[in-house]
This record gives structure tokens, sequence and C-alpha cells, in this order.
């Protein structure tokens, strides 16, 4: 054990610590505390709980590094990832806000006033949430394992029980106030490194500046080496595909039940338009900063390592080399090591710039601690998302409509803990590789509760059948698409499995509209509840007349 | 509760509507726009940077940004050219919870 795992341990327990107190501070006291964290969070405050929520162990670690082997391809995932929260600010988020449910199946259950299809909205919400989970719980395991050299299952298991903790603890409340501090944890973490990356490189501390011209510089580097430029597009898959991912990836922010919770938990209308400003912000930081580092480590492989002598290669290497994520070949037997002869995992782009830039054992256990954020952020949010569809919508609601507060509470509580555990589980041995399980999420999610929400919310002739159908198309074609593309090499326009989430939403959306109106429209009191979500709460629409609140 | 007149509502409504299908004519020609003509759009350079890379891995995302923040402004502005009251939606809106 050295210098260095003592440093990253300290600081790790610290930030853990910090987390702790912050959940047992904010303990709920009250179900409307657990699930919308007492309907109060400043926006500026909320928006960073967002970009904590948003960035994942895997987007802080891998994102940097699949934009540098993907190239111009890449970007589909930074506007993906980021123009969907204007559907959710403008389409969403306001009137659900106003509709004053607790989740968003308690919203459709409501909406079309159907226990069916709260009871499948529930289950989607589930299953959506706990998949998402899965990712997460596997990514931090690997993250600990991997900085602290222990199994990444038993890191697996040191996230599963801190998170229970905290979030039963606290809920929703609880979970705001401790996202707000691992942003702040993980944006340091981030930028601290891509900073000092700049300043070695081009002697500009401000990398968003300063890489535009190393992506230049990349592009001359690879036409004298007779491979196709960085920066050209659609060199890794269609157009189509490119066009397809980023709407499945934009209408899936707007459709994930853990995000759209997270616009629950201020006062008004107003307060959640600005809150979906200031986490765009927020997590604008990250995502400004990821293609830099793509590019500033893609310069230094190029052109410190590749093209040396394989007996001369730079100190950092050598650990990297041996931990298999830089793999070395020499197939050209000249003892020189040409670009194609390096192989790069994505993983090494964020984990090896504080050793490549020399920012010695302080910056490296920053990263450690950010990472570990960046995943308890996210799992935590997610666990809400599935606690509250099961203690809110199928105990509360539907099994036991006379339960106390203090009975939610627990029920709550105990669902934190168990589906913790649970999808802990399930992460020792995940399905499938990470990236790949986040990407079905969305695409279920684009498939089923962005149709599903945008209708109800924008079109009162939108009725329980034209819903109930609509999320079970919706539901299969996504399905039948992945794993057609996956499996079978069937593809449409050359859109694969991450695009899946297109076809899925067509299927959803022509479904709805049709059964709905071929069936009975809803009653004129919920087609009354859809108009008066138009208005900001202190005007309200009741037949035919629109009223204004003094 | 005082009634108001609904064609004032409705022009509430249709005011706000306006302004969103604008954020959203911008949002789709800086990110699909750009995509779908980035192989022309890579012989401009902006910053070092072919513009179709600048728009996919800054433009289009500060634009987002800027809508957002937009948004959020101009939505309270025209919020008080209707008589809204910010502060009775605060009241109205934390006490807001579904009957059951």
């Amino acid at each position: 054990m050295n210098t260095q795992f003592f440093v990253s341990m300290a600081i790790i327990l610290a930030t853990f610590a910090l987390y702790i107190g912050i959940a047992v501070f904010n303990r709920a006291k009250g179900t409307s505390e657990f699930y919308v964290a007492g309907r109060g969070v400043p926006p500026v405050w909320n928006g960073m709980a967002i970009g904590a929520d948003w960035m994942s162990a895997a987007s802080f670690i891998g994102m940097a590094g699949t934009i540098m082997v993907l190239g111009y391809d890449g970007l589909a995932y930074i506007m993906g990832w980021t123009g969907g929260y204007l559907l959710l600010t403008f389409l969403l988020a306001p009137q659900l806000r106003k509709s004053g449910s607790y989740t968003v199946p308690e919203f459709i259950g409501d909406r079309f006033k159907s226990k069916t299809a709260l009871i499948i909205a529930a289950i989607c919400t589930m299953i959506i949430s706990f998949t998402y989970s899965i990712g997460q719980l596997s990514g931090s395991g690997v993250v600990i394992g991997r900085l602290f050299e222990i199994d990444a299952k038993l890191g697996t298991i040191i996230g599963v029980v801190l998170i229970a903790i905290y979030a039963a603890f606290g809920g929703m409340k609880g979970i705001t106030w401790t996202q707000v501090a691992q942003y702040l944890v993980l944006i340091i973490a981030y930028l601290v490194p891509v900073i000092f990356m700049s300043l070695q490189i081009t002697g500009n501390p401000l990398p968003w500046l300063s890489y535009g011209e190393i992506v230049g510089k990349l592009g001359e580097l690879d036409r004298e080496l007779g491979f196709s430029e960085y920066f050209a597009p659609f060199e890794k898959g269609s157009k189509w595909q490119f066009l397809a991912l980023m709407f499945t990836l934009m209408a899936g922010t707007a459709g994930l039940p853990h995000v759209i919770a997270r616009f629950y938990t201020v006062s008004t209308m107003k307060a959640a338009r600005w809150s979906g400003a200031w986490a765009l912000l927020f997590i604008g930081l990250l995502y400004f900063s990821a293609p830099a580092y793509a590019a500033f480590s893609r310069f230094i492989l190029m052109t410190q390592v590749a093209g040396s002598k394989i007996a001369e290669l730079p100190a950092w290497t050598k650990t990297w080399v041996d931990t298999g994520l830089l793999q070395v070949a020499d197939t050209s037997a000249d003892g020189i090591l040409q670009w194609n002869e390096l192989i790069i995992a994505n993983d090494i782009v964020v984990m090896a710039t504080p050793e490549i830039a020399n920012l010695g054992v302080f910056v490296i256990g920053l990263v450690a601690a950010g990472a570990m954020a960046a995943a308890l952020s996210t799992a935590g949010g997610l666990l809400i998302a599935i606690s509250s569809a099961f203690a809110h919508d199928i105990y509360y609601r539907i099994l036991k409509p006379t339960a106390t507060d203090k009975q939610r509470l627990n029920v709550g509580r105990i669902t934190i803990v168990v589906a913790t555990l649970l999808a802990g589980l399930v992460a020792l041995n995940p399905p499938g590789a990470i990236t790949q399980i986040v990407a079905w999420a969305f695409a279920l999610a684009t498939g089923t509760f962005f149709p599903a929400l945008v209708l109800g919310v924008w079109w009162k002739r939108s009725n329980s059948k034209g819903l109930i159908s609509g999320l079970l198309v919706g539901l299969g074609v996504t399905l039948v698409y992945i794993f057609a593309a996956k499996y079978g090499g069937f593809t449409i326009l050359g859109i694969i499995d991450t695009g899946a989430g297109v076809f899925g939403a067509i299927a959803a959306f022509a479904t709805n509209i049709i059964v709905s109106l071929a069936t009975k429209p809803p009653s004129q009191e919920i087609q009354d509840a859809v108009i008066n979500l138009r208005y900001p709460e202190q005007m309200t629409y009741k037949d035919g007349e629109v009223y204004l609140e003094e | 509760m005082k009634k108001i007149d609904k064609s004032k509502a409705d022009a509430y409504f249709r005011e706000k509507n306006t302004y969103m299908i604008i954020y959203f004519i911008i949002w789709a020609l800086v990110s699909y726009g750009v995509v779908l003509f980035a192989e022309p759009l890579s012989d401009l350079y902006f910053n070092g940077f072919p513009f179709h890379y600048f728009m996919g891995a800054q433009g289009a995302l500060a634009v987002f940004i800027i809508l957002l923040f937009v948004n959020a402004f101009v939505g309270d502005k025209i919020d008080k050219k209707y008589g809204i009251d910010h502060n009775k939606n605060e009241e109205i809106g934390r006490e807001s919870t579904v009957e059951h």
C-alpha cells in the first residue's frame, strides 16, 4: 500500500463523511420531504443536483474516451445528452409540476383515470430505473476496484451499502442536497486535470478555447499517416444512425422517470423553468470539457507515445500497459511504436490524464473521489425513482390508500434498501457492458414514456386506451428493433440498436393517436385538467372559464 | 377567485407557444440541421475547429443553454404581463399535492 492509496482513500472517506452528514442533517420527516424534498429546493441548487444526477460514473470516466475513439460521430452523445433538456423543460417539466403529483406513474394514473395505466407505468419505471442502476453500481465497483486495487465486486458492495444508508435516511431531500455536494466534488475533479493539460500543451489555461487548434492539428497528423481525419463526419456509422442516436438520447432524457422527478422538488412552474436552465449550465461545464480531454489525450498519444522507440516509451505508459487499458504491439517489427500499433481503451483518457500531466497524488485522489461522486449521485436518484414507484404508486395508491404518513415513510425506506441490495447483487455479474445497458434504458424511455407524456400533457383527446396501447406498442417495437439490430444484423438506413428509440417513438405516437381517436374521448373533467396545465398556478381553468386566484 | 376573460388566457397560451416554437426551430437547426450538412460545413474553420465539429462539440450546447435561460426570462416577463404574481404562485405551489 503506497502513498497514492492512502491519499486517495483519505480524500474519498472525507467526501463520504460529507455526504452522510448532509443526509442526516436533511433527514426526511414526512412523505413530502421523502418524495419531493418538501417542494422547496431553490432552482440553482436543484440545477446543480440535476447535474450530478445526470453525470454518472460511466460518463465521468468513459465519455471523453468514447469521443476520442469515435471522433465526430461521438458528438452525437454530447448533443444528445444535453439537447433533451429543452424537450423536458418546454414540453413536460412545468406542466407535470403543476399537476401536483409526486411521481410520473401517479401523473399518468390521474391524467387517464386508470389504475391499469398507473400499474403499467410504475412497472415500466421500475424496470428502466433498475436496469440503469445496475450499470451505475457495477461502474462504481470498477472505479473503486481499479483505484484501490481490490476486487471490483468488493467495490460494488461498498458503494451499495453507502447509498442504502443515506438514501433511506434522507429520501429525496437528503439525495438532492448530497447531490449538490457531489456536483461540486465532481466538477472540480473533472476540470483541474484538463485545465492543466491545456496549460501544458497550448499555454492557455482555458481548455475550451484552446483545444480547437489541437483538433485541427490532429486532422493534419491523421492525413500524414494516411488515415481519415479525427473530425471527419460519419466515419463510424451512417448519417441516419447519428441522427437517430441523437434523437433517442434527447427524447429519452425527457422520458426517464428519475430525471423528470427532479423537477417535482421545486415550488412552481417558473422554478421548474429556471431549474432546467441552471441544470443545463452545470451539465454543460462537464460536456464542454469532455471533447477537450479527448483531443489533448489523443494529441499526447500521437506525438509523445506513437513514433517513439518501444523501449523508450514515457514512464506513465508502463502502469497503464500493466492494467491492460493500453496495449502496445510491434506488428511491423521495427522497434518503433506506430499509431496503429497502439490500442487504447476508452476509460484511460480521464483516469490517466493526471499522470500524463504529472499532477501528483492529490489530484489523482481527487479524480477518484470525483468518479465516486458521479456514481453515488446517479445511483441515488435512480433508487428514489424505484422506491417511489413501489412505495408510493403501488403500495399507497393501489394497495393501501389508508396508510399513515409514518407507514408510507417506512415502506419507502425499506424499498430503497431492498432495491439497492437487489441491484447490487445483479451488478456483481452484469448482463452487458455499462454503456450498452444505459443505451437500452434510453431507448426504452424514448419508446414508452416520451410519447405517453407529451400526448398526455398536450393533447386532451388522448385517452387511457390510447395510452396503454401506445405504451405497450412502443415498448414492443423498441425491444424488437434492439434485438433485431444487435443479434440479427437487421438495420434500417444503417440505424443500429442504440438508435432504436426512433422507431419505438414513432410507433407509440401513431398507436396512441389512432386508438384514442377510435375510442371514447376522456371525460370533460379530465380534458379540463389538461387545459389547466397550460396556465401558471394562479390561474385555474374550469368549465370553460378561467379564474385568477388573488 | 376572480373570473378573467377566456380570450386573455388564450392569448397567454398562444404567446407562450409562439416563443416555444421559435426556440425549437433554433434547437433543431443547430443540432439536426448542422449534422445534415456536416460534410459541406467541414470545409469551414472556426477557432481552429472544422465548423461542423465546433457546432457538435460546443456551438449547439451553448445555444441550448442560452435558449433555456431566454425561456426562463421571457416566461417570467409574459407571466408579469398577464398579471401573474409569483409570490402567490409559490404559496399555491408549495401546498399542491394531488388529493387522493
